[in-house]
């Protein structure tokens, strides 16, 4: 067993790709940073990093073998946001196992493991407090001021913070299906050191943090997660089948969406609320600066659990 | 054809800062120009007697807040921002501000919401106001920290002394500073208010798009000549009227001259930021360090407060987890029994 916080060497000898904790070499500032670990996000990162430059002090960017341009993309929005000196943007060019079956498989410490893959990503911040973020979540105006306030507000206290997203599943520049009838809800910050580390769960990593840690729940509304209609928002997954009940019922919700979008039935699905933009105004944008803030709360109707 | 006019937008100013810093005077120069003070306000007083232009429902609002989260308006404790900043993710609060600032809105397009209290909650204030469509912004008043004890010491209750006082005004002002950076603001000096008010407001009306500011008649200037006492800075004190510890005094002296060169034009500007992160470091180590040197009176305070509570509640809190059954108890993991028994300051011994 691996003392708790120690650097990880990777089992293929890469040396490039050993975790290096900056707690072990430096120090660490306060503020926030966001990780982001992409592949092919360079459609949704338009919408995702310029609110994400707005609430933090540093965004981490890793990107795992995309084909569309993303870290050039990434890049260029860092730059048109004026915030290129806090953006880090980076490469982990392994192929990385799939949740599910495949992650199960490999070793945590290869560099083939979503583990180790989280692990390196985090151990390029260099704030007190880190964030991990997926590269399609799009933050409302609510969303900016409550991690603006987090970032200094959290500092020495050890929490914990869960946010509740909203899944969008986008039609058309004008039309889209936002899922509220189910509670998405995961941690998302966290206190950096040794306590706070990626470890391997069944499906994928989790993160580790004391049970003495106090943890906040956000209130809804303050971020989506972009699907696009027109593309395979599966194709990661090895099986649906992979995931259990019991314990993934969020994906089997996805799941459900998913379909019933595909099958014209989006109206027969309860909590599916379909979503028409104005004239001359992006229905993701209609979303975020409209929709989301006048919908009546709470926007949740139905309980859910928090994935750990 | 007539030209029709467009509609004030929504807007919302927040004026924050410490208490006895002129905020009083800033909210009712923006009122007297023709922006809406939400009614009832809190009634003059001696200590103030052209008025402090304070909402009466958000002076309660705050005061339910802050006795939820066992904070004082002028409390020095660093950790306090934490805590009342926690309330910003309690949906039914943020639902609950919004329907009340949202039926001010029906009143008039641009409002002032003033309260020493606000800068504990700035969270949840935009958070209503941008469920409103409304713009947010704050003006922050500055007067030094040496007139802001003396004055909070003639005026106020003498429960504190000078040195908290001054720990205070660091606390709010340094937290205050970080809480509104990034949104659309201004800092303000007492002092310029006071000499020539034109300036400041004139700017505030610009910087803010302040309908009220931009188009205001030459009566409401004069009413706001009439509205603006001189006089009122009746407390003005240097260190040498004020007996606190040298560091603290540092650090104060130091936040002031700072925060002073935010009022300047241009002088909101991330190297000033980079200091006062600096103080704020510096006030929290030296803040640990008191806590720590009179923790024995903390404890004695609390075992006080434990004895004067009256019997039976006495004996439960000697022995609360006498209440709960013993089959109850057991439910509960070693690791958070442990993890209770030290946040009571029971923990046991080893091998215990």
């Amino acid at each position: 067993m691996p003392t708790r916080g120690a650097d990880i060497p990777c089992v293929e000898g890469e040396s490039d790709f050993d975790v290096r904790w900056p707690w072990n070499h430096g120090g660490l500032v306060p503020g926030l940073t966001c990780v982001f670990r992409v592949k092919n996000e360079a459609r949704n990162l338009p919408w995702v990093l310029p609110p994400m430059f707005d609430a933090v002090q540093h965004v981490v960017l890793v990107d795992n073998q995309s084909d569309d341009g993303t870290p050039d993309v990434a890049a260029r929005v860092a730059a048109e946001c004026g915030a290129t000196d806090r953006f880090t943007g980076t490469t982990y060019p392994w192929r990385v196992s799939r949740a599910g079956a495949e992650h199960l498989a490999t070793a945590p410490d290869s560099v083939h493991s979503l583990t180790h893959f989280y692990n390196w990503s985090f151990s390029h911040v260099r704030t007190a407090y880190s964030m991990k973020w997926d590269g399609d979540m799009v933050l409302t105006p609510e969303g900016v001021g409550v991690l603006r306030d987090l970032a200094w507000q959290l500092e020495d206290s050890g929490s914990v913070v869960a946010i509740p997203r909203h899944p969008v599943s986008v039609v058309s520049e004008s039309e889209a299906w936002i899922d509220l009838g189910f509670r998405f809800l995961e941690p998302w910050i966290y206190p950096m050191g040794p306590d706070f580390t990626f470890v391997k769960a069944f499906e994928w990593e989790v993160r580790e943090f004391p049970t003495t840690s106090e943890r906040i729940v956000a209130p809804e509304g303050l971020c989506v997660e972009l699907k696009w209609v027109d593309a395979d928002e599966f194709a990661h997954w090895t099986s649906v089948d992979d995931f259990a009940n019991s314990r993934v019922p969020r994906k089997r919700r996805e799941w459900e969406v998913y379909r019933a979008l595909a099958e014209g039935k989006g109206h027969e699905v309860e909590g599916l609320h379909h979503v028409v933009a104005p004239a001359g105004v992006h229905v993701v944008d209609h979303v975020i600066n409209t929709w989301l803030p006048q919908a009546e709360r709470p926007l949740v109707r139905r309980p859910g659990r928090v994935d750990v | 054809m007539p030209v029709e006019e467009l509609p004030i937008k929504r807007r919302v100013v927040f004026v924050v800062g410490s208490g006895r810093s002129g905020t009083s005077t800033m909210a009712g120069t923006l009122r007297t120009l023709g922006m809406h003070v939400p009614q009832p306000e809190v009634d003059a007083d001696e200590t103030n007697p052209k008025g402090f232009g304070e909402p009466q429902w958000v002076v309660d609002f705050h005061d339910e807040l802050l006795k939820r989260v066992n904070v004082q308006v002028s409390d020095s404790r660093p950790s306090a921002w934490y805590e009342a900043g926690k309330l910003a993710n309690f949906e039914p609060l943020r639902g609950r501000l919004h329907e009340w600032l949202d039926g001010q809105f029906a009143e008039a397009p641009e409002l002032v919401v003033k309260d020493p209290r606000l800068a504990w909650f700035i969270g949840l204030w935009r958070s209503a106001a941008l469920r409103c469509d409304a713009t947010p912004s704050y003006v922050t008043m500055l007067r030094p920290v040496t007139e802001v004890v003396g004055s909070k010491q003639r005026y106020y209750a003498a429960k504190f002394g000078e040195v908290q006082r001054t720990a205070a005004w660091i606390n709010m002002m340094l937290h205050t500073e970080r809480a509104t950076r990034g949104s659309t603001r201004a800092f303000v000096r007492y002092g310029d208010m006071l000499q020539d008010w034109t300036v400041p407001v004139f700017g505030i009306g610009q910087a803010f798009d302040l309908a009220a500011v931009q188009t205001a008649q030459a009566n409401d200037i004069r009413a706001v000549h009439g509205f603006i006492d001189p006089g009122l800075r009746r407390v003005q004190l240097t260190w040498d009227d004020i007996e606190v510890p040298a560091k603290l005094r540092e650090i104060a002296e130091e936040s002031w001259q700072h925060l002073n060169a935010l009022a300047d034009p241009d002088g909101d500007q991330p190297a000033v930021h980079d200091i006062l992160d600096q103080l704020r470091a510096a006030y929290s180590t030296l803040y640990d360090e008191a806590e720590a040197i009179a923790q024995s009176t903390a404890l004695a305070s609390y075992r006080d407060g434990l004895a004067q509570l009256p019997e039976p509640t006495n004996a439960v809190v000697k022995r609360g987890a006498d209440r709960v059954p013993h089959s109850m108890r057991a439910m509960v993991p070693p690791s958070a029994r442990r993890g209770l028994r030290k946040a009571l300051g029971r923990a046991r011994s080893e091998g215990a």
